[in-house]
């Protein structure tokens, strides 16, 4: 394994809880998504990858270095922590020129750098006030000013986009777009699906403390075609319509969720949808939307954790 | 909302030393401290003894009486080491537990410093605060008590070299309990509480104990006697003293540093686990 991190059967334990169990995957150049509900283990990674948890078996390299420890090479990797805790005693402007200073720039380096990485994050206006009064978006925002001020190559970045408005949310993805064509290499975790789909095709799925799939989002996606579809169609009559499709073999279910609408559940989706204007035409019915509830990474996730059960 | 697009132009960038990057952690421990609260505490200490002080050698000049046992006459009482114990508590307590509670620690530790570094700076931190409150009224009062001729220059100047020795001892004393306490919670009001309860409960426990035995070696298990037989040895009081000096003084330094050890060592095995 040859990339920015790379994981092999990593294993962390709390006590009797596992955080990581056998995690083996590699993180190549570029963005990489870590995607996974709550308590996968995305945390627990990336404290071990940013040195203060040490794995109890594996073995877990970034930028080809051991993680554990507090090494020099510390200066080459950015992190940003999920917490949203910080100095609140300080100033955003403090803040980040206190933790530039512990990477080792000087006074006025990091008086310099600080208010450069600010300015990136949007936050020059309100550098001088105190983090207390800061608001969820404006924490998270100075958090990835600390963690990209001092030009690291590997950012780590631990849900950043969680409290952070939609317009907020546009951007950050945008800089983080930036670093990345600008030669930094992002590992970026969420379990708001959609944002990191909308931010790289390049995933690594974690359940369990387990890696369950890893590459291209597409390529993940074509592995579970063969898992049951869910769509859901818009349609002023649907038990008619549900009546009709129930007769196709490859439909495994039907639900009517809410007036108005079915949900219906196909093993085929091609088919599916080949099949579907066909019997519209045929038999007359109105269908006023048709929308794959599995498009996104959400489905794709918990398709392949349920097959891992 | 707009963001720039970041402008990487890699310099040649000169690095400072580890001792500049635990200096930095000192500076802002240094300042977060300086606030209302250990202020006041701090003060009120300096107005209390130097006025202590320097009524008690203008009355030594009236009535005859030794001059040095005037100076030193604070360390003779709980009061000092009481309000000294206060300003433990409040610059103290939240040191490593306020972070740990925060999870704030987690940035510091990501940068490329050691534990080490990080508790250095911190202990420093707390350790100047100390020995601002425990050297600073006595070396204020033996300057003002010559500058108002109660005393000689000479004498103030011994004074305020036995002050500085005291309060090294006691600021290595109670950084080590600061520490130790503040690393295993994660709120400094528990910190704070556990200094207090700690230090005062050994030195009844111990006064009493011994009193009922008449077992005079207990006493090096208490924080105030070993303060005053320090004192009365360096402010050159005759002898015999509330406790062997040297014994006493090896006694607070080692368990300063053995207390400042535990904490690192309850660091350097904490997980900072998240929500």
């Amino acid at each position: 394994m040859t990339g920015v991190v790379d994981a092999e059967a990593v294993t962390k334990r709390y006590g009797e809880v596992l955080g990581l169990n056998g995690f083996t995957a590699t993180f190549a150049e570029g963005i990489t998504g870590l995607v996974g509900p709550n308590g996968a283990g995305k945390s627990t990674l990336f404290r071990l990858l940013a040195g203060q948890l040490r794995a109890d078996a594996g073995r877990l390299t970034l930028l080809g270095q051991p993680a554990w420890g507090q090494g020099e090479f510390r200066r080459r990797v950015g992190y940003c922590p999920e917490s949203l805790a910080l100095f609140d005693w300080m100033t955003g402007n403090d803040f980040v020129t206190t933790l530039l200073r512990l990477d080792g720039f000087s006074r006025a380096e990091a008086a310099e750098r600080s208010a450069r990485a600010i300015a990136e994050v949007d936050l020059t206006a309100d550098s001088d006030r105190r983090l207390r009064v800061y608001s969820k978006g404006m924490r998270q925002r100075v958090k990835i000013a600390q963690c990209i001020a001092h030009d690291p190559e590997l950012i780590l970045l631990d849900e950043p986009l969680n409290g952070v408005d939609p317009v907020g949310r546009a951007a950050l993805s945008a800089l983080m777009r930036q670093l990345s064509a600008a030669g930094r290499h992002l590992i970026v975790s969420s379990h708001v699906l959609y944002e990191v789909e909308r931010l790289t095709d390049r995933i690594v799925m974690i359940a369990n403390g387990q890696a369950i799939a890893q590459g291209d989002l597409h390529r993940i996606r074509d592995l579970i075609d063969s898992h049951p579809h869910v769509i859901d169609l818009e349609s002023p009559d649907p038990r008619a319509l549900g009546r009709a499709l129930g007769a196709w073999d490859h439909v495994v279910s039907l639900e009517y969720p809410e007036p108005g609408r079915l949900r219906v559940l196909t093993r085929a989706p091609d088919t599916f949808y080949a099949a579907l204007p066909e019997l519209v035409l045929t038999e007359g019915f109105v269908v006023r939307s048709v929308r794959s509830a599995d498009d996104n990474l959400d489905a794709v996730f918990r398709y392949l954790s349920e097959g891992r059960r | 909302m707009s963001i720039s697009a970041p402008r990487y132009v890699q310099g040649p960038v000169v690095r400072v030393s580890r001792s500049s990057r635990t200096f930095a952690i000192f500076e802002r421990e240094f300042r977060r401290r300086a606030t209302l609260g250990p202020l006041f505490i701090i003060a009120l200490t300096w107005f209390i003894v130097i006025i202590w002080v320097v009524t008690t050698v203008y009355f030594a000049t009236l009535t005859g009486g030794s001059i040095r046992s005037s100076f030193e006459a604070p360390y003779e009482s709980a009061i000092w080491g009481l309000l000294l114990l206060i300003v433990t508590a409040a610059v103290g307590a939240g040191s490593l537990a306020d972070d740990l509670g925060s999870r704030a620690i987690t940035l510091y530790l990501s940068r490329p410093i050691r534990l080490a570094d990080y508790l250095v700076g911190k202990a420093s931190a707390v350790g100047v605060w100390l020995l601002i409150a425990s050297v600073g009224p006595e070396c204020v009062a033996a300057g003002v008590s010559a500058a108002l001729g109660f005393t000689s220059t000479s004498t103030a100047l011994v004074v305020v070299g036995a002050a500085f020795a005291v309060g090294l001892v006691m600021a290595v004393f109670f950084t080590g309990i600061a520490l130790a306490l503040s690393s295993v919670t994660r709120r400094s009001l528990y910190a704070g509480v556990a200094i207090f309860g700690t230090v005062l409960s050994v030195t009844a426990a111990v006064s009493v104990v011994s009193g009922i035995t008449g077992n005079a070696d207990l006493l090096y298990a208490s924080l105030a006697s070993n303060t005053q037989g320090i004192a009365e040895a360096a402010f050159g009081l005759p002898a015999p003293y509330a406790t062997d000096p040297v014994w006493s003084a090896g006694l607070m330094v080692a368990t300063g540093v053995v207390l400042a050890f535990l904490a690192w060592l309850r660091l350097s095995r904490i997980e900072v686990v998240g929500e």
